[in-house]
């Protein structure tokens, strides 16, 4: 779960709060779990905010360094809330899951969703992803049409 | 990508530097503390054959008080300009400005002439001296001259300075009383500005430049006069738009430029004004 705040003149998101609460099964090392879940979350947040491929019109890739293509510092991501139920695994001695993914997975559509949730007073139902301050900016002006 | 290669002199004097510069004209380049030329040279945008270190020439790194105008030597850190409380004093919008260069490990390389010198439109440090009036003195082989900042900034990455000179001080106007705004808008925390605002207000004068709205940071003049005049912080705010003619580029088109650089000097004029 995620809660946004969006300043409607410029475009810009700021992430108040995320929440992610998994289960991997047995724990083995919490540590790691809460790492890689971390890291999933962000990485999930970066597709929803930053990554971006460009092409011009002829194919060719603009975004070709990290100094275009964005990918979020630790100053840009919010501190992340994690919990933790445990339903070991029936399919192993161990009763262990992967959680490698389980971060990524849910935090594109998550990030989207709570922008949409924001801007549905605006009248603003789809956003593309990555969400950049133009993007938003530009959906909001398309809903007043 | 790693810089292509170069030979590199260390001058333990301004007076050396020029004389080294002199004898390798268009091919050597000042390294200060690095951080404009070096990213530079490792995309090979630059590629100067010779690199002539002044970063070592400690008398030029200082903040003095000269009476109507803070004295910075040109070799002054970021770091130590943001935390100047002479600075801090009267000029604070400088001391604000120099704190939002980079980072923290940047603002403690990084000098403050090395910057100016650089003269990139999407730096902070530019648009926010030639906001405040300031005059650059730089050095050369038969002598020394002030250059003002309006007159200082010729065209994407170019500024007045010869090859063979240096700067060597930066002249900012006190500023008694009144306050100052600075908006610097990015997607990440230590980019660069897409649209960046330095203003300030005091006795009825003010300045107000732009952060990245075209190829030279840009001196809102009209803007300036009508708010001095009484126009609304919004009217300003349209003025100080319509006095650029930004380009699209990866991080924003055109007409988001315009639209956020309203938006940005109203903010920016609204602080100022408290």
């Amino acid at each position: 779960m995620a809660i946004v705040e969006i300043d409607v003149e410029t475009g810009k998101i700021e992430v108040l709060k995320y929440v992610a609460v998994d289960d991997c099964g047995v724990q083995i090392n919490p540590l790691i779990v809460e790492g890689q879940v971390h890291g999933g979350v962000i990485q999930g947040l970066a597709q929803a905010l930053f990554e971006e491929a460009v092409y011009d019109e002829d194919g060719n890739l603009k975004t070709t360094t990290l100094a275009e293509y964005l990918v979020p510092a630790a100053c840009d991501v919010p501190s992340i809330t994690t919990a933790h139920t445990v339903t070991p695994s029936p399919t192993n001695q161990l009763g262990v899951k992967g959680i490698g993914e389980a971060g990524t997975i849910g935090a594109a559509p998550t990030i989207i969703n709570a922008i949409i949730d924001a801007l549905s007073s605006l009248g603003v139902k789809h956003m593309p992803m990555p969400a950049s301050p133009q993007t938003v900016w530009r959906a909001i002006q398309s809903a007043k049409k | 990508m790693i810089p292509a290669a170069f030979d590199y002199k260390r001058a333990s004097s301004a007076a050396e530097a020029i004389s080294l510069v002199g004898q390798y004209g268009d091919e050597a380049k000042f390294l200060a503390g690095g951080h404009s030329l070096i990213p530079l040279m490792k995309l090979r945008l630059a590629q100067p054959s010779m690199l002539i270190d002044i970063g070592r020439i400690t008398d030029l790194s200082y903040i003095k008080d000269a009476g109507d105008h803070i004295a910075i030597g040109a070799l002054t850190r970021h770091m130590d300009v943001e935390k100047s409380e002479l600075v801090k004093k009267h000029v604070p919008l400088l001391a604000h400005a120099a704190g939002h260069v980079g980072d923290a490990q940047v603002r403690h390389r990084g000098t403050i002439g090395g910057s100016l010198a650089h003269a990139d439109s999407a730096s902070d440090l530019p648009a926010t001296t030639l906001a405040l009036g300031a005059t650059y003195v730089a050095q050369g082989p038969n002598g020394e001259r002030t250059i003002a900042a309006k007159d200082f900034y010729k065209g994407f990455l170019e500024s007045a300075l010869a090859a063979d000179e240096m700067l060597t001080e930066i002249r900012v106007p006190k500023i008694s009383g009144g306050s100052y705004g600075f908006e610097k808008f990015n997607r990440r925390a230590q980019d660069w500005a897409i649209v960046g605002v330095a203003a300030w207000r005091s006795n009825g004068n003010s300045g107000i430049a732009l952060v990245n709205m075209g190829s030279t940071p840009i001196l809102a003049v009209s803007a300036s006069n009508a708010l001095n005049q009484g126009a609304s912080i919004a009217d300003a705010a349209e003025l100080a738009a319509a006095e650029a003619e930004p380009q699209s580029d990866l991080n924003a088109s055109s007409d988001y430029r315009i639209h956020l650089a309203k938006v940005l000097v109203r903010r920016a004029l609204e602080n100022a004004s408290k």
